[in-house]
């Protein structure tokens, strides 16, 4: 039963609430944390929020992106200069819940949830972490494969925003509007004189975390966006999945489902040709 | 267990709750604050019958521990009408039969009402957007979609000049 709300307004409160319990869970929108307190049987004695902490800023210098841990969801596409990101918003839960849900907390948010963090990993993002005494920075995959110390606390994200019509993103889920994520793909491919150069995917809803999908990476780059080198690279991406079954599709379904994703993210109306 | 006294800006007044650690927004208008407008649905965050503005964005009053929002503006549908003529959302819902049960209804009003706060000339497609968080098991949608797009018409008109 809960037995104390801290909502602290500096790293130093923070570090306080977390000393005088270490067991403390973190919250900011509450759509992760609220739904399992409000259930009950939860073990948890003291809830610490995000909210107050100063980290709802977004900041964009020299084409990199520096977007607080705490902003909502739905901020992030009121931004003029991350309106390549809509699609992705748009495709996030409801937008009641993405006035509330956060940047950061979607980093930690279960699979097949998460679609924010699939495109943060493609953008190649990297997170700020503070510790108890140090910051240290970190690539959003490796926080999302392995989460963090206890006592750390990502602040702070930042990516390179793409050049134009180099970010791709697809989302199958079992309704239009309002579903988690059957196959989610999220891929920057630059194109240097017609062939792909340092190309990131990564997919959601494939696998207990997100992962990159480096199988098809590596098929695809030094090559033409042409169906043929897409359609053959994306069949590699068994290599990189290990879908698990849930109410919205079965292990099998996502994978057979997975390579006809990654080239309709990729070449969109092209990819429907045979 | 320690508790605590929070105060909102509810529905224009400052009001102070004593609440207990964790309570949640949801409980503190219905259980302390007596209104009962806003419904408790699934305490989940996935029903959005308890969809409130909380200084001036709709969200979810059942995912939202009031230690967290001391001195936010919150407003409940109780606040929509004004002395005794209904907001324009809620006359379309009424003129356009868009209850039912009426279970849903405040928190589609609220989620409406945060749509047209930034859209005041939604598309259909918006409209449903915008209340894709809301479920409403008399499956009553269409009549729903239908009013709210109504009420975005009745509210772009220009102001009757008083007698």
């Amino acid at each position: 039963m809960l037995q104390t709300v801290v909502t602290p307004t500096s790293l130093a409160e923070l570090r306080k609430a977390l000393k005088q319990d270490s067991k403390a869970i973190l919250t900011a929108g509450g759509t992760i944390v609220m739904p399992m307190v409000n259930q009950g049987a939860h073990g948890v004695e003291t809830l610490i929020s995000l909210g107050k902490l100063g980290l709802d800023a977004i900041a964009i210098k020299k084409g990199v992106a520096t977007i607080g841990t705490a902003v909502p969801i739905a901020e992030l596409g009121r931004h003029s200069e991350l309106k390549f990101l809509l699609p992705v918003i748009d495709s996030i839960a409801s937008p009641t819940i993405r006035n509330m849900a956060t940047v950061g907390g979607n980093l930690f948010a279960k699979q097949p949830y998460g679609d924010l963090a699939v495109c943060l990993i493609a953008l190649g993002a990297v997170a700020t972490i503070a510790g108890a005494k140090t910051k240290r920075i970190a690539p959003v995959e490796e926080v999302t494969a392995k989460g963090l110390k206890l006592g750390e606390l990502v602040t702070q994200i930042s990516f390179t925003i793409p050049k134009p019509g180099t970010f791709k993103y697809t989302k199958a889920a079992r309704r239009a509007l309002n579903s988690a994520s059957i196959v989610t793909v999220a891929a920057v491919l630059p194109i240097v004189k017609g062939v792909v150069a340092n190309c990131r995917i990564a997919l959601g809803g494939v696998a207990a975390k997100p992962v990159r999908a480096k199988s098809v990476e590596k098929l695809l780059e030094a090559k033409p966006l042409d169906y043929a080198h897409v359609k053959a690279a994306a069949a590699a991406a068994a290599k990189d999945i290990s879908p698990f079954s849930d109410s919205y599709a079965s292990a099998w379904y996502r994978s057979r489902v997975t390579p006809v994703h990654i080239c309709r993210a990729i070449l969109g109306e092209a990819a429907n040709i045979n | 267990m320690k508790g605590s006294v929070v105060s909102l800006i509810l529905n224009g007044v400052e009001r102070e709750t004593l609440v207990v650690p964790g309570t949640t927004l949801l409980s503190l208008l219905r259980e302390h604050q007596s209104l009962t407008g806003t419904r408790r649905g699934c305490d989940q965050g996935t029903c959005g019958s308890c969809t409130v503005m909380v200084d001036g964005k709709p969200k979810l009053a059942c995912l939202i521990p009031v230690e967290t929002i001391v001195g936010a503006r919150v407003e409940t549908v109780e606040n929509l009408a004004l002395n005794n003529d209904l907001h324009p959302l809620q006359q379309a819902f009424i003129d356009g039969f868009a209850t039912q049960c009426g279970f849903c209804t405040a928190g589609m009003i609220m989620a409406a009402k945060g749509l047209l706060a930034i859209n005041p000339n939604p598309g259909r497609d918006d409209v449903i957007r915008a209340i894709s968080g809301n479920v409403c098991r008399c499956t009553g949608y269409e009549a729903i979609v239908d009013a709210i797009m109504a009420a975005a018409k009745e509210m772009a008109k220009p102001l009757k000049k008083s007698a």
